[in-house]
């Protein structure tokens, strides 16, 4: 038990840190005032629709105005009962999966070689090049992969150059994984590969000296100092990318996919799309947000485990 | 595809964090809008509220409150009101101003509209670029500030929105008030049926052609009239001489079937086959013998598939059918990789002009529909001549306001209501040629803009109002007019029998839901079109063989799984209340 003196003189003192603090900082505070504005606005407050989950929201009701779901968790159970509930969370774990295995290295490799090149002129042209793609819209970006993919497209046409037959490859089911992945590869390698670069540029010098005195050739001294400084990021940027484990790039699976690759493309985010905004019908806001907030939970338990992971192993997390 | 893209030019920026917080987010930033548009309308009504209602001037006789034993006859009613008030008006689609205009201030059909109504309206469009089905969900989102007349489409909604008290029942004033949009009801059972609930409440006023459903059917098959002609083919009638026009075409030019699959798989050409619909679920719910059925149920659609599959197998349909869009296509139409298709009259429109544009000839012509070897057809793309767009009056109008916005719908039903609507100003952007028969001026036939009427009329494509079938030759070419004869004439000796193929099938327009009914569809419907869509594919390419028992029994038992027969007794019970009205 502390003494209520000892409490008065710890508020008397806070306020003076205050009133100290503010003296010293008062503009950062104000110019802090818009962002916390914005979060409230736009991130706390639109919270209050997630009521809609536990609702038989009907808009012309509103949300004050329509009735409690019955039972509380039926959008819920109706979504997990849902005879398409196992296909859209396996593709959905599946496209992440895979994106994380294959384009989340990608970008680190390309920085780790951009940085050996010494030709000055050679190194810029490979960046510009490679980051390219990152500012070409996802809808003319899906356009491009969809006249490719055609039976008369460029692959195809290669495909026949080989001795293949020509197909529709956004038609198969078998390749849609691939595109997706490689697709997603091509167009941000580049711009994700510049974090990699600036931080591979804060390396110290001295390490990379004291490693040739040593006698450790250019493929050493990545292997032992390069990519070990890198780690702290990699990890940082992987928990990020764990967070976000089930949203998979909704657009650009809307934009490719089509009837004979359901079966492998449909992701929650597409699911929950089609029931809000049907072509015919009423759009399903209870059910959608309530697989939204599902969609969440899943992201918050990904996250906290990679971060709890990756603070024991490798020192480094998010928080 | 561009309505995709459209949508996610909007859902761009808001990740999808939490799927509820974004289409919150969404509705506030557009409701803020919405609020705004109606904030500037209610400030335009704010200056007439001392003035007495005069708008049922001309009509003043009738002491009828209730309108029941209304005394009002058509044409009554004379134009314009003269009214103070300002109206506001929102349009979910058609008409809006033409793109080349800002807004409806520029737009002569808008302004013009309200100088000869003799009432101010406040119009009020979806953003450029939004989605309008969205942006009208959004507005419904603050019923409190609705605009007073709304274009939207509700029929499915009608009673949930009655008995919430968001749009005005009008059954009490359309005989006093619409005297001429009642007399139009009448002339025909089905449109006055389909503007009303089952409870018998009007509760909109509709769109309607003219020609009681010639130009629902504006899609069917087309085909190279000079290929034809080079392979020394007559033009197809049945579905074996269709199938056989494919192959000769594929042997010899190395073309095959090909079509904008947003305009192929609503039907495809299944009345061959005596099936109901292709790939879009929505479009296989029909009627036969006044029992409701689901096309892609049947054994019909499974023989029609089989086909499909087998010219598939044989590289007869292209490869990259089920990706096509009316854009894409044109890349094998003008590279003659495509010589038998389907499509709308105005694409084929199209396709002959950029022919002609390139200084080759027309040759895209349309062909009948192909009935089976025995000479039987079950349906065709067709429709009775209702559209399902709704203009309703919400409860932000007042009884007056309900009084005045009826007699100004009221205008498009009146002789010279409608041909302003379908025209234009008569001198100005029409006059009657040497038959009688309204033609517009040079003012819109040298106007180089695409469909340069719509900046004057109101009846192209939509609108709460009769669409003449002229209007629809003056626009289309006469080819695509022919096209739309041969498709739409089956039977062109037996009305009757015509009409069973192109409408009578179908699942009507102004059928409506009870409240209870539409809840429980929202919930246990949902999967259906899903399932036939990628069913529809898997069959198609032969992922999965249609032709085996098993998987076609496992695929009705899936269907069963996605509560086929529950949602089939809800229409059930609909249609048998909607026939009874």
């Amino acid at each position: 038990m502390r003494s209520p003196a000892i409490k008065q003189t710890n508020t008397h003192s806070f306020s003076k840190t205050l009133a100290k603090d503010w003296d010293r900082n008062k503009w950062k505070y104000i110019l802090m005032v818009p962002v916390i504005v914005y979060l409230i606005l736009f991130c706390y407050k639109p919270m209050y629709g997630l009521i809609m989950a536990f609702q038989n929201f009907k808009i012309s009701r509103g949300i004050s105005g329509s009735a409690w779901a019955d039972p509380w968790y039926k959008w819920f159970e109706n979504f997990i009962t849902d005879p398409y509930f196992p296909r859209i969370i396996k593709n959905t774990f599946t496209l992440s999966g895979l994106t994380i295995l294959f384009s989340f290295p990608a970008p680190i490799i390309l920085a780790l070689l951009i940085n050996e090149v010494k030709n000055k002129v050679f190194k810029r042209s490979v960046q510009t090049i490679t980051y390219m793609p990152y500012f070409i819209s996802m809808v003319v970006l899906c356009g491009m992969i969809n006249v490719y993919c055609k039976q008369d497209g460029l692959f195809s046409q290669i495909a026949v150059a080989l001795g293949g037959t020509a197909q529709n490859y956004l038609a198969s089911p078998d390749y849609f994984r691939t595109i997706y992945v490689l697709s997603d590869i091509w167009q941000k390698i580049g711009w994700d590969s510049i974090i990699y670069l600036a931080a591979i540029s804060a390396i110290d010098q001295e390490q990379y000296e004291a490693a040739r005195v040593d006698g450790a050739n250019r493929f050493q001294q990545m292997l032992r100092i390069t990519l070990p400084g890198l780690v702290p990021i990699i990890m940082i940027l992987l928990i990020l990318r764990l967070g976000g484990i089930l949203n998979v790039g909704y657009e650009k699976v809307l934009l490719l996919y089509n009837p004979s690759t359901y079966d492998v493309a449909d992701v929650i985010s597409t699911y929950t799309y089609r029931l809000s905004f049907p072509t015919s019908g009423t759009p399903m806001y209870s059910k959608s947000t309530a697989i939204g907030l599902f969609n969440t939970l899943v992201n918050v338990v990904f996250l906290v485990t990679t971060n709890a992971i990756s603070k024991r192993t490798t020192q480094s997390s998010v928080f | 595809m561009l309505k995709k893209n459209l949508k996610l030019n909007i859902l761009d920026k808001t990740i999808m964090l939490l799927g509820g917080s974004m289409k919150q987010k969404l509705l506030k930033a557009m409701s803020v809008l919405a609020v705004g548009a109606v904030l500037l309308a209610s400030c335009g009504t704010q200056k007439v509220t001392d003035v007495p209602d005069d708008v049922s001037a001309p009509k003043s006789s009738s002491a009828s409150g209730t309108g029941k034993e209304s005394t009002v006859k058509p044409g009554d009613i004379s134009y314009p009101l003269d009214s103070d008030k300002t109206v506001s008006w929102y349009i979910q689609d058609a008409p809006q101003p033409h793109e080349k205009f800002a807004d409806a201030s520029e737009s002569p059909f808008h302004v013009k509209l309200a100088q000869n109504l003799g009432v101010d309206i406040e119009w009020m469009f979806p953003t450029t670029g939004s989605d309008g089905n969205m942006f009208t969900t959004t507005l419904m989102a603050d019923p409190d500030s609705l605009p007073d007349i709304m274009t939207v489409y509700f029929m499915d909604k009608a009673n949930q929105y009655l008995e919430d008290d968001i749009i005005w029942d009008l059954t009490d004033y359309i005989q006093e008030y619409a005297p001429d949009y009642y007399a139009w009801l009448q002339t025909n059972p089905a449109y006055d049926s389909a503007m009303k609930t089952d409870n018998g409440q009007y509760y909109c006023f509709g769109f309607f052609r003219e020609d009681g459903g010639w130009n629902d059917t504006y899609l069917g098959p087309v085909v190279r009239k000079d290929w034809l002609e080079e392979c020394e083919l007559e033009i197809p009638t049945t579905i074996s001489e269709f199938e056989h026009v494919i192959k000769v075409f594929n042997e010899r030019y190395g073309a095959t079937f090909n079509s904008a699959f947003g305009r192929y798989n609503a039907m495809g050409i299944c009345g061959a086959f005596g099936a109901y619909g292709n790939a879009v679920a929505g479009n296989g719910w029909y009627i036969k013998d006044g029992k409701v059925r689901f096309g892609q149920a049947q054994p019909e659609w499974r023989e029609y598939m089989s086909w499909q599959n087998k010219l598939w197998n044989a590289g007869l349909i292209d490869r990259d059918i089920l990706t096509e869009d009316d854009t894409t296509i044109k890349n094998k139409i003008h590279n003659d990789k495509c010589g038998i298709a389907v499509t709308s009259m105005g694409q084929m429109t199209n396709w002959n002009q950029e022919r002609v544009a390139d200084g080759k000839e027309e040759v895209w012509i349309g062909i009948p529909y192909p009935k089976s070897d025995d000479g039987e057809i079950s349906c065709v793309f067709g429709g009775f001549g209702i559209g399902t767009q709704t203009t309703v009056i919400t409860k932000a109008a007042d009884e007056e306001t309900v009084k005045l916005c009826m007699q100004m719908l009221n205008y498009s039903y009146t002789k010279e209501g409608s041909l302003y609507w379908n025209y234009g100003t008569e001198g100005e952007t029409w006059e009657f040629d040497d038959k009688g028969v309204p033609a517009f001026t040079s003012l819109v036939t040298d106007d180089p803009d695409t469909n340069p009427m719509t900046k004057y009329n109101g009846t192209t494509w939509n609108g709460p109002a009769i669409q003449a079938t002229n209007l629809l030759y003056l626009k289309n070419s006469k080819a695509a007019c022919d096209a739309n004869d041969t498709w739409f004439y089956v039977w062109p000796d037996d009305e009757e029998k015509n009409m069973a193929v192109t409408g009578g099938w179908k699942w009507p327009v102004g059928v409506t839901f009870t409240i209870e009914e539409a809840d429980e569809l929202d919930e246990i419907s949902q999967n259906i079109p899903i399932y036939v869509s990628e069913s529809y594919a898997a069959f198609l390419t032969g992922s999965k063989d249609i032709n085996d028992d098993a998987v076609w029994n496992k695929y009705l038992e899936d269907l069963e799984t996605y509560n086929l027969s529950r949602v089939t007794e809800i229409r059930q019970a609909c249609y048998d209340r909607y026939k009874n009205r």
